[in-house]
């Protein structure tokens, strides 16, 4: 054996030297390209202005901080959590996730989520003073915030002004509550193309606009409190509202994807949903027809109260010299330069007061945003199911309760007194 | 002779060990280390984790005994997706044996150069990416300006929503499944039919035989293991076929209507993070088909079938 344990020695302290050579490369942080961390991304490598303004932000950053490589991971919007717990598991957590809302509760209970406010230190006061307040508390938990908001919007009306025009509508006039949202389908609908599309049945599995539909019928997924209450008698009505639009066969009953096709190619006349995909629309819509945006209906008497969908970002990173580079990535990406190209790039909201301000110009240039903008001071918090099984609660309401109900003519009352039954025990709250 | 038997016997212990011959265990036990460490030591893991409550990235799991069972037998999506899966098996049988063994013996029939253009373009569903199949399919079956329900419309028929109604779903998933495994299964049964005995199919034709009376008496007997075998591939495989266009295609909805038991502890383990419930769920598919091996071989047993 002695022969054996002499020849191993140089090859033990042959790994040594290796081993501080590679943390002392790790720690070094100043060189070009000397730190690299992962940034997964369900707008990156997508086709449209989402794919090319994520591009365009990594270009700057990377033109901004030679020092960090960022290596962007391209991951379908439904798989957002679902990838990152795994990488989680196998020990290759990515540093920068941006994660969804509706999965952010259950991110933050299951992800190894690190505290942006201690990873900033001095600079974290003067980073989110500008910052809209409401998403900045979401992610806030025990007195750290581990989740900044990055790419947010408010469901809004996309509408096919030369559909209204031929069908007699005024494109100067757009429907503002349900009973105008109705008439202008049936005036669309007799054209011969499609009237309306509410995206409640979200492929994404987010219920934003589930939460917008009930919200602004008087109910809500859940309460303040945490109580669930999507079976609420005005929760039920919310969506009663939407659904009857389908049986009297003002909106056809397919999926999102399908109806965001067909307003694409000027074959539906109105589409309710995230103005996420307000750049990608009007690319196709160039040259096709005048796409026009209006404000998130209300359902009665009340003002409409929309929920904002999109993402936070997170961090992971285990290092140190990683978690400072992702900080500042994160830095960027929710600072003054990148909320600005988020806005005018992509169509997500200008997160900041000075932002808007600094954009006045942009938007009289470029209106399909103002609605949203307008809508923003009557926006509800994101309210997620409690626990780590927050993301199942919120698939069971959508595969279980909001898509039947909407595209399949299933009873309201019934299908989400069940579902929501189910969502009690599988979350345990009230 | 006697003797020499009689030394033998005598011959010491140490001897007998020297000459102990390993015979065919050091041919057996790379194969049987691999099968240990890839499949039986998974399926302990399974076990072990289907009587626990852990999300995979936490760091302790609690024991929790049946109850992962309970809750899996509660849910209706489990029992439907297992139903679904047993509807998927039956509606592959044709596509897997009947459809493939025609076209084979049709192009057996008539060899030479066309038969082989033939034989390529049937091959190709096989040789395709399934997710890109899957994605083309979805371009098709648009409900609102696919493929489909324009050919349909030229005939007078009212438009479906392929891909959303729970009635047409899981049809149409068997469709576009049915293409590749027809494909691959029409492979294998031009190499049964280019191994086929041709004594008895040239005596048979030498005594006037029609081509019908040589598939139906001399030819179709003879592939009769294949298409056994074939058969019980789908009934076993049908779930894991149709994984990628129930993923794709309809992640299991509308309403489960297209769910299979593989979906399901796909979307137990990896999208809910259920891993005790994924784990019951997969033990109890193992244990199903185990049964019914079982239960196939006291058959064939009785039978007297080898």
């Amino acid at each position: 054996m002695r022969p054996v344990t002499r020849a191993l020695t140089p090859l033990a302290a042959g790994l040594l030297l290796l081993s501080a050579a590679a943390c002392s490369t790790e720690e070094a942080g100043s060189a070009p390209g000397s730190v690299t961390i992962t940034f997964s991304s369900y707008n990156y490598g997508t086709q449209g202005a989402a794919g090319t303004g994520t591009q365009a932000l990594l270009d700057r950053f990377a033109e901004l901080h030679p020092e960090i490589t960022v290596e962007p991971q391209a991951v379908p919007v439904a798989d957002v959590l679902t990838s990152a717990r795994a990488a989680t598991a196998a020990g290759e957590p990515p540093d920068v996730v941006q994660l969804g809302y509706s999965k952010l509760t259950e991110g933050l209970e299951t992800l190894p989520v690190q505290p942006l406010d201690e990873l900033a230190g001095a600079d974290w006061e003067p980073h989110v003073a500008g910052i809209l307040p409401g998403p900045v508390q979401t992610g806030t938990r025990d007195g750290h915030t581990y989740a900044l908001p990055y790419t947010i919007s408010i469901p809004t009306v996309l509408y096919n002004a030369d559909l209204f025009e031929r069908a007699g509508l005024d494109p100067d006039a757009p429907p503002q509550t349900m009973a105008e949202i109705r008439q202008a389908a049936e005036a669309v609908t007799a054209t011969g193309a499609e009237g309306v599309y509410f995206g409640v049945a979200d492929t994404a599995k987010s219920d934003y606009l589930t939460q917008s539909v009930m919200n602004s019928a008087g109910g809500g997924v859940l309460a303040g409190d945490g109580t669930v209450t999507a079976d609420s008698p005005a929760s039920v009505e919310g969506l009663r509202q939407v659904a009857a639009l389908t049986a009297d066969g003002l909106q056809p009953a397919v999926s999102v994807e399908d109806a965001l096709a067909a307003f694409s190619t000027g074959d539906l006349g109105m589409l309710v949903i995230s103005t996420a995909v307000l750049g990608t629309v009007q690319q196709a819509a160039q040259g096709s027809f005048e796409l026009r945006t209006t404000g998130f209906p209300a359902f009665g008497d009340a003002p409409p109260a929309p929920t904002h969908s999109g993402a936070s970002l997170v961090v992971l990173s285990g290092t140190e010299a990683e978690q400072q580079a992702s900080w500042e990535l994160v830095r960027f990406l929710t600072g003054e330069e990148g909320y600005r190209m988020i806005a005018t790039e992509i169509g997500y909201l200008p997160l900041r007061s000075s932002v808007v301000a600094e954009l006045g110009p942009w938007l009289e240039e470029n209106p399909l945003l103002v609605p949203t903008i307008e809508q923003l001071d009557r926006m509800q918090p994101y309210r997620s199911f409690a626990g780590s099984r927050a993301n199942q609660a919120t698939q069971l309401l959508q595969d279980e309760a909001v898509a039947p109900i909407v595209l399949r003519g299933a009873d309201p009352q019934s299908t989400l007194t069940a579902t929501s039954d189910r969502i009690r025990e599988l979350v345990g709250t009230p | 002779m006697t003797a020499g038997v009689a030394g033998t016997v005598a011959a010491p212990a140490a001897v007998r060990r020297r000459r102990w011959r390993p015979g065919a265990w050091p041919y057996l036990l790379p194969l049987l280390v691999l099968v240990g460490v890839w499949v039986y030591l998974p399926v302990l893991g399974t076990l072990v984790l289907s009587v626990v409550d852990w999300d995979l990235t936490s760091p302790t799991a609690e024991l929790v005994g049946l109850d992962n069972l309970r809750r899996l037998l509660a849910e209706p999506e489990f029992g439907q997706a297992a139903l679904q899966t047993l509807v998927y098996a039956v509606a592959l049988l044709p596509a897997a044996t009947v459809v493939p063994l025609l076209l084979a013996v049709l192009l057996w029939l008539r060899p030479g150069r066309a038969s082989t253009v033939y034989r390529s373009l049937l091959f190709v569903p096989a040789m395709v990416a399934p997710v890109a199949v899957a994605v083309a399919w979805q371009f098709l079956l648009n409900p609102l300006n696919g493929l489909a329900n324009e050919v349909t419309g030229w005939f007078g028929l009212p438009r479906v929503n392929w891909l959303g109604d729970p009635a047409w779903a899981l049809p149409v998933v068997v469709v576009v499944t049915s293409a590749r495994v027809v494909a691959f299964n029409l492979l294998l049964f031009c190499a049964a039919l280019s191994g086929l005995d041709r004594r008895p199919v040239e005596a048979a034709r030498l005594e006037g035989a029609t081509d019908v009376e040589v598939v139906r008496f001399v030819v179709l007997p003879q592939l009769r293991a294949t298409v056994v075998l074939l058969g019980l591939l789908s009934l076993v495989l049908a779930g894991q076929w149709t994984f990628t266009n129930v993923s794709v295609l309809t992640q299991g909805g509308p309403d489960g209507a297209t769910d299979n038991v593989y979906h399901r502890i796909h979307t137990l383990g990896f999208v809910y993070f259920e891993t005790g419930m994924a784990s019951t769920a997969s033990v109890l598919v193992l244990v199903f088909f185990t049964a019914a091996a079982l239960v196939a071989g006291l058959v064939r047993g009785r039978r007297g079938e080898r």
